[in-house]
C-alpha cells in the first residue's frame, strides 16, 4: 500500500516532456520556479534516446548520434502513448527509429544492450527510459532524490495517453501528482511571478513546438482559468521552419558543387543538413545572419555558407503567416474577436523567432500585449513556460495527500456553471440607452464569486442611483471614409494578418469594444453624499445564480443591501 | 481580487424614484454555462477547499 510517497517524504519537480525537447523544473526556497540543467548543462533536453554497444544516451548526446546511428535512435515519442498504431503519424520518425505496431500498442526495433540483437521495446518502456534520465539529472542537482512530479501534457492528450504516462512515470519511480495542461502551466509560470497582478482578462496562449503548434484561448478571472477555445495544427511547427533552411542550404550546395549530389537525398547528409540547419534557425532568433558549416556533407564535399535573418524570413514567410492564421482560429473558435484578447502568451521553442512574434503584434489592436523574448523585455523565456509553470503546481500540491488532491481535481469540483453575461453597473445616465455599461464581473467567470467596484459620483454629490444590469460585450465598428465596399467588416482581421501593407487600398475602420445592456437587475438608491463621495458597489454571485449586493459610501456606514433570486426560481424570499 | 476602480461618475437619481429600503429587484441573472475550471494555481485551491466545504455545509442542512 505504500505506492505513493507520503507527503512528507515528497521531493516533487516539474516536468515538461515534448516530443522534441523536455525540461525540468524546481521551486526554490523563496517560491521561485527555476529550471535545472542537467549534466550536460541542458536546460532544453533532447527527448531522444539512443544506444551505442548497450550504452543509453539522452539529450543532446543522443541528439548526435541521429548522423551516424539513426537506427537505434528513438526520437519523437511522447504523441505515441497510449495511442493506437492506426492513428498515429509515424512521419517525424523518418530519420530515427521507426515505431511498428506491437500488440495493441506501439514499439520501437533497436539493439539497445551489448547483444548483437534488436529488442522490441515499447514507447511506454522508452517513455520510462526518459524520464529516468530526467528524474535522476533533477535528483543530481537538487542533492535529494526525486520522487514525485507534476508533467505537462497538451490539451488534446487523451485519458488513455495520460494513463499510459502515468504508468511510464511510475515505473521511473516517479509519482505523478497532477497532470496539467501546457497552456495552464505556461499562464501560471506568468502569474505567479511577485510583481503580477491578479486581473480579469483573456489570454490567448500559442505554444509553437517543434512537431505540433497548439493555441489555448482561455479565461482568466481572478487568478482562476477556464479554457474557452483550443486548436491544434501538426503542420506548422519548427519542423518546417527546418526545412525551409534545410531546401536554402541544398539548393546552395548544389549550385556550389554541381557534382555533390543532393544533400537531401542521402540520409546521412539529410541528417547532418537537419542538425545544422535547427541550429541556423536558432542563431537567427538572435542575430542579424548566422553560418552554416558541415564538414563532409555529401560525397565527402565540406560546406559552409551564411544566411541573414531578412533572407530567412522571405522563405519561410508563409510558414510565419500559418503561425498567425492558427493564433486567429482559435480566437474565433472561443467565439471572440481580437479586440477581446488581453495578452497573448507565445510559449515553446518556436516563440523565439521574432518575425513569429511581430506577426502576431500586427495582427492584434495595440490594447492586445505579446508576451515573447522579441517584444517585451519582462518575456519569460518561452521554451522554459511549462516546466516552470509545472514546478509551481507541485510545489502548491506536493504537502496534499494523493486522496486530496484526487478530490480537488474532481469535475464535481471542476465542473463549474460560468457567467453568460458580464454584471456591472451604469454609470453618467441611469437610461440603458445613454448610460455607459462598466463590468464588475465578466463574462466567463467562474461563480460562486464577489466582486467589489469603487465608483466616482457626480461632482455635486447628492442623491444617486444605482442601475446593476447585465451586458454583452459589442465591437462596433466605425468606418472613416464613405465608401462602403466591405459588408462583412467584423470578421476581416483574418485575411490581412500577413502583413498589413496592403491595408492602404481599404478604407480605415475603427473597431472598438463596446457594451449593450442587455438586461436590467437591479437598481438602489444612496441618498444625500457628500461632494467627492465614492461609492463602493460589492455585487456576491452564489453558486446558484442568486445575487446579493450591497451599495454604501465609501467611508460612511449602512448603505443599501439588496438581493435576487437564482433564475428559474419561481418565488421565495427575497 | 483587489476592487475595480471606475472613474465615470454614477447616474443622479431621477426624480420620483423610490423603492422599499431603496433597493427594488428587477430581474434575474441569464442561465450560466457549465465550464471546467483548470484545477491549477492557488486560486483554484482556495476555490476547491471553499466548495468541498460548502458540500460537508449544505448536506448538514438537509
Ligand atoms: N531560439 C530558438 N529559435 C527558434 N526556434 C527554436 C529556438 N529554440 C528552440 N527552437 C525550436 O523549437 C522547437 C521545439 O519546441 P519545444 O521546445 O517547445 O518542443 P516540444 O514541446 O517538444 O515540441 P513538440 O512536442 O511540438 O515537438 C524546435 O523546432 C526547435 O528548433
Ligand atoms: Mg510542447
Amino acid at each position: 500500500m505504500s505506492e505513493e510517497e507520503s507527503p512528507a517524504t515528497r521531493v516533487a519537480i516539474g516536468i515538461s516532456f515534448g516530443n522534441s525537447y523536455s525540461s525540468i523544473a524546481y521551486t526554490t526556497e523563496d517560491g521561485k520556479a527555476a529550471v535545472i540543467a542537467n549534466e550536460e548543462g541542458d536546460r532544453q533536453i533532447p527527448s531522444i534516446l539512443s544506444y551505442v554497444e548497450g550504452e543509453e544516451f539522452q539529450g543532446t548526446q543522443a541528439k548526435a548520434q541521429l548522423v551516424r546511428n539513426p537506427k537505434n535512435t528513438v526520437a519523437y515519442f511522447r504523441d505515441f502513448l497510449g495511442q493506437d498504431f492506426k492513428s498515429i503519424d509515424p512521419t517525424p520518425c523518418h530519420q530515427s527509429a521507426h515505431p511498428l505496431q506491437h500488440d495493441s500498442t506501439i514499439a520501437f526495433k533497436i539493439q539497445d544492450t551489448a547483444e548483437d540483437t534488436e529488442n522490441i521495446v515499447t514507447v511506454s518502456e522508452i517513455t520510462t527510459r526518459h524520464l529516468r534520465r530526467l528524474r535522476n539529472s533533477g535528483t543530481d542537482y537538487l542533492g535529494k532524490a526525486v520522487n514525485a512530479a507534476v508533467i505537462t501534457v497538451p490539451t488534446n492528450f487523451s485519458d488513455a495517453q495520460k494513463e499510459s504516462l502515468k504508468k511510464a512515470a511510475k515505473d521511473a519511480d516517479i509519482e505523478v501528482l497532477q497532470f496539467i495542461h501546457e497552456p495552464v502551466a505556461a499562464l501560471l509560470a506568468y502569474d505567479a511571478r511577485p510583481d503580477a497582478k491578479i486581473a480579469d482578462k483573456i489570454v490567448v496562449v500559442a505554444d509553437l513546438g517543434g512537431i505540433r503548434s497548439d493555441v489555448a484561448v482561455i479565461a482568466s478571472r481572478g487568478g482562476m482559468y477556464s479554457i474557452l477555445a483550443t486548436a491544434h495544427d501538426y503542420d506548422v511547427s519548427g519542423t518546417q521552419l527546418d526545412q525551409v533552411l534545410m531546401d536554402h542550404f541544398s539548393k546552395e550546395f548544389i549550385k556550389k558543387h554541381k557534382s555533390g549530389g543532393d544533400p537531401r537525398e542521402s540520409d546521412r547528409a539529410l541528417a547532418k543538413l537537419k542538425l545544422e540547419s535547427e541550429a541556423v534557425k536558432k542563431s537567427l532568433s538572435i542575430g542579424s545572419s548566422a553560418n552554416f558549416s558541415v564538414e563532409s556533407l555529401s560525397n565527402g564535399l565540406d560546406f559552409t555558407s551564411t544566411i541573414n535573418r531578412t533572407r530567412y524570413e522571405l522563405l519561410a514567410s508563409k510558414i510565419f503567416a500559418a503561425f498567425t492564421r492558427l493564433v486567429l482560429h482559435a480566437v474565433e473558435k472561443a467565439n471572440l474577436d481580437p479586440l477581446d484578447i488581453t495578452e497573448i502568451i507565445l510559449a515553446g521553442g518556436s516563440a523565439h523567432t521574432p518575425r513569429i512574434a511581430s506577426s502576431i503584434v500586427s495582427s492584434f489592436p495595440a490594447s492586445t500585449a505579446v508576451l515573447a523574448p522579441s517584444t517585451s523585455p519582462t518575456a519569460i523565456n518561452p521554451s522554459e513556460l511549462a516546466a516552470r509553470g509545472a514546478a509551481i503546481q507541485a510545489s502548491l500540491i506536493q504537502e496534499f495527500e494523493s486522496e486530496d488532491i484526487e478530490q480537488s481535481t474532481h469535475p464535481m469540483v471542476t465542473v463549474t456553471p460560468h457567467l453568460a453575461r458580464a454584471i456591472g453597473i451604469l454609470c453618467i445616465s441611469g437610461d440603458e440607452s445613454s448610460g455607459v455599461f462598466r463590468a464588475l464581473v465578466e463574462a466567463e467567470t467562474a461563480v460562486p464569486v464577489r466582486r467589489t467596484a469603487i465608483v466616482a459620483t457626480p461632482r455635486e454629490g447628492g442623491d444617486v442611483l444605482i442601475k446593476i444590469c447585465e451586458g454583452r460585450r459589442e465591437i462596433k465598428v466605425t468606418k472613416s471614409t464613405p465608401k462602403a465596399k466591405d459588408k462583412k467588416g467584423t470578421v476581416e482581421e483574418d485575411d490581412d494578418s500577413e502583413d498589413d501593407y496592403d491595408s492602404e487600398e481599404e478604407e480605415d475602420e475603427v473597431r472598438e469594444k463596446t457594451w449593450k445592456v442587455e438586461k436590467v437587475l437591479a437598481e438602489a438608491a444612496l441618498r444625500g453624499l457628500k461632494k467627492g463621495a465614492k461609492v463602493e458597489v460589492q455585487v456576491n454571485v452564489g453558486h446558484d445564480l442568486a445575487v446579493t449586493c450591497h451599495v454604501r459610501e465609501v467611508g460612511g456606514k449602512g448603505g443599501v443591501r439588496g438581493g435576487w433570486q437564482a433564475p428559474g426560481v419561481a418565488n421565495g424570499s427575497a | 481580487m483587489a476592487a475595480v476602480n471606475i472613474a465615470l461618475p454614477l447616474p443622479v437619481l431621477p426624480e420620483g424614484w423610490s423603492a422599499e429600503k431603496d433597493f427594488k429587484a428587477v430581474g434575474e441573472l441569464t442561465h450560466a454555462t457549465d465550464r471546467n475550471i483548470e484545477p491549477v494555481g492557488p486560486h483554484f485551491l482556495a476555490h476547491a477547499r471553499r466548495k468541498r466545504h460548502k458540500r460537508t455545509f449544505s448536506e448538514d442542512d438537509r
